[in-house]
């Protein structure tokens, strides 16, 4: 604000039908620091100096009376015209004028006769104002642009869900224009059937308190002017401005991404069912070839059968497994889910591994202290998910045991599955359930693609089951699956 | 092992390998099996010889299975014929599906070996 500061003279005209008053302003001016660019008599001469020299401060006598053009008239063309702040200077300090002069939007206002720092602090306070208005109008249009020339919608809605601003980009997405959609309700373009949907998810949004940008954004299908619908992903935030709640909407349509992530899971699901058929056939001919129904067979011949056996249902698992990846990514896996006894599930997973872990010489123990636990889940996926993690122990662990352990605590029945294999680093955890284990290389990948501890956790959150894992390098691990108790469930979950 | 002698399975499924695989398996055991290898020739052996049983393959060409099925429910006269589906498609909308059709059993190939279909089949005539 102090002069010192600009290196460059504030250029000044001054405005007043008496030459003696020009005069002396001119000397408080210079003495000042200031630089005259010149007087005027007349509103009209002031107007015609402006545009020809444009000063950045004009300072003017409101009352001419021989000029065509008095002071508040020839403000309000330099101001709409150039822009350019006026002080109004007066003789009369009354109630009428200073209203005029007001109302003319004035940057200052001063009252002869005046002294030089009265002078220069009128003169610097509206140097001040005007830098800031500029200021603010620049960031106000820099703001704008950024808006306008976003690729992604940009929607501000107010408290009631009516629209306050529209993008150019949201012209566009939606083909309505910025007029046609200015306080009406944000839900014209949703689908009627959708919006109380949308409605709930929205307020899902709202009222999370991380900053997640998960949480914060979710898909649904939109409608376009012409009634068109695509799928649309939009994110959703609030502010708050002078007490007033707002929210802005940053939407994208996603028609392409839904095309490629559908021929994906297309593809994999045909690859899948395609690859299924020979090993099915395979596996048959070999399972018909040991049960005697092609003649006797000779031990040699048993063995490389059984061997036969074991690879093509080791294939048959791994394209099972890639099929049921790309079920749950296309979510039509669904879960039926009902009381089921533990006792006859762990039966069911004893008669599939007995056997087998015996046969590797490991123990395997199935204890169960309380035989009339009943679980709330679907009864074909948490044998899945049992048998997963199971036939995992077995595939790991090389001498020592297996041992299943249920117990009924609060709402909730354990599983665990404990086993004495080589453990599981600690910075292996986090891949365990991931879905992209094997494209990382993860040691924890065996004779299999990786998928398996995916699939089990993604079939238990279907049935609000969980599990977790506890393992230390050298020390097998503990995986304990919690499954909702029958009768306790929360009702409606599904 | 039950006398299945007389017992006659319709198998309609397009690929030789698993219609060798269960005519191994059910001759094996002493049933009498017919072959068809798509849904126009399986629905016109069914009507023309009647069997006790039905295995169907879902995907076929010609007429698919649940069409077949759909054919099967709408004559009164073969209506009753148990029908056991033996499809690569697993999922639940598939077994869905077919159960809604009238099928007693959903089998995915594969899953279920020859043995255990066969002690399926014979666990449902039993029963007849």
């Amino acid at each position: 604000m102090t002069e010192t500061k600009d290196t460059k003279k504030h250029r000044i005209l001054i405005v007043d039908d008496e030459a003696i008053v020009t005069d002396q302003i001119k000397d408080s001016l210079e003495r000042l620091g200031y630089e005259v660019i010149g007087t005027a008599n007349t509103g009209e001469g002031a107007v015609q100096i402006a545009r020809d020299n444009l000063p950045d401060l004009i300072l003017m006598d409101i009352k001419m009376p021989r000029a065509e053009l008095d002071g508040i008239s020839a403000s309000q063309i330099i101001k709409e015209e150039l822009d350019i702040p006026v002080v109004f200077i007066t003789a009369f300090g009354g109630e009428k004028i200073i209203k005029e002069a007001r109302d003319a939007e004035a940057f200052g206002f001063l009252v002869k006769p005046f002294q030089d720092n009265e002078l220069r602090a009128t003169i610097e306070f509206a140097l001040y104002r005007k830098n800031m208005e500029q200021r603010l109008r620049e960031s106000e249009q820099k703001y704008h642009i950024l808006v306008d020339t976003a690729v992604e919608a940009i929607i501000t809605i107010d408290i009631h869900m009516h629209i306050v601003s529209w993008n150019r980009a949201a012209e566009h997405l939606f083909e309505y224009t910025a007029e046609e959609t200015t306080g009406k309700p944000f839900m014209m373009i949703i689908p009627e059937r959708l919006q109380s949907d949308i409605q709930v998810e929205m307020d899902r949004m709202v009222l999370t308190e991380e900053w997640d940008p998960n949480i914060k954004t979710t898909q649904t299908t939109a409608c376009r002017k012409d009634g068109e619908e695509f799928p649309l992903e939009f994110s959703l935030t609030s502010w708050i401005f002078k007490d007033d709640i707002f929210f802005t909407i940053i939407a994208r349509d996603i028609t392409e991404r839904k095309k490629v992530e559908q021929m994906k899971t297309d593809f994999v699901s045909l690859v899948s069912h395609q690859l299924r058929t020979p090993v099915a056939g395979v596996l048959g001919c070999i399972d018909n070839m040991l049960t005697g129904i092609t003649g006797n067979l000779e031990p040699p011949q048993i063995e490389y059968l059984n061997m036969m056996r074991d690879i093509s249902k080791r294939n048959y698992r791994i394209i099972a497994d890639l099929l049921n990846v790309s079920r749950i990514e296309r979510g039509v896996v669904s879960v039926n889910l009902a009381p089921v006894t533990l006792t006859d599930v762990l039966q069911i997973v004893d008669n599939r591994f007995q056997k087998d872990i015996q046969n590797k010489g490991l123990e395997f123990q199935i204890e169960n202290t309380n035989p009339k636990i009943k679980v709330y889940a679907d009864k074909d996926k948490l044998i899945e998910a049992i048998s997963n993690v199971v036939h995992n122990a077995y595939k790991f662990t090389e001498k020592g045991s297996i041992s299943i352990h249920c117990k009924a605590v609060g709402e909730l029945a354990f599983i665990e599955v404990v086993d004495t294999g080589p453990g599981i680093s600690q910075d292996e955890f986090s891949l365990l359930f991931s879905r992209d284990q094997i494209l990382r290389g993860a040691p924890t990948v065996k004779g299999g693609c990786g998928l398996g501890l995916y699939i089990v956790r993604e079939f238990l959150k279907l049935m609000n089951a969980e599990i977790t894992v506890q393992s230390k390098v050298g020390k097998g691990s503990r995986f304990t699956i919690e499954v909702p108790l029958a009768g306790k469930h929360r009702t409606g979950s599904k | 092992m039950t006398d299945s002698s007389g017992l006659k399975v319709i198998i309609v499924e397009d690929e030789p390998v698993f219609r060798l695989i269960y005519k191994g398996v059910l001759e094996n055991a002493g049933y009498t099996v017919l072959e068809a290898e798509d849904g126009v020739k399986g629905l016109e052996m069914i009507k023309k010889e009647r069997p006790d049983i039905i295995l169907l393959d879902l995907i076929l060409p010609r007429m698919g299975g649940y069409e077949v099925l759909e054919k099967l429910r709408e004559d009164n006269s073969l209506s009753a014929i148990p029908v056991i589906i033996l499809s690569v498609l697993g999922g639940e909308e598939n077994v869905e599906k077919a159960m809604e059709l009238g099928v007693v059993h959903y089998r995915v190939k594969g899953d279920s070996s020859p043995t255990n279909i066969l002690n399926t089949i014979q666990t449902l005539l039993e029963k007849k």
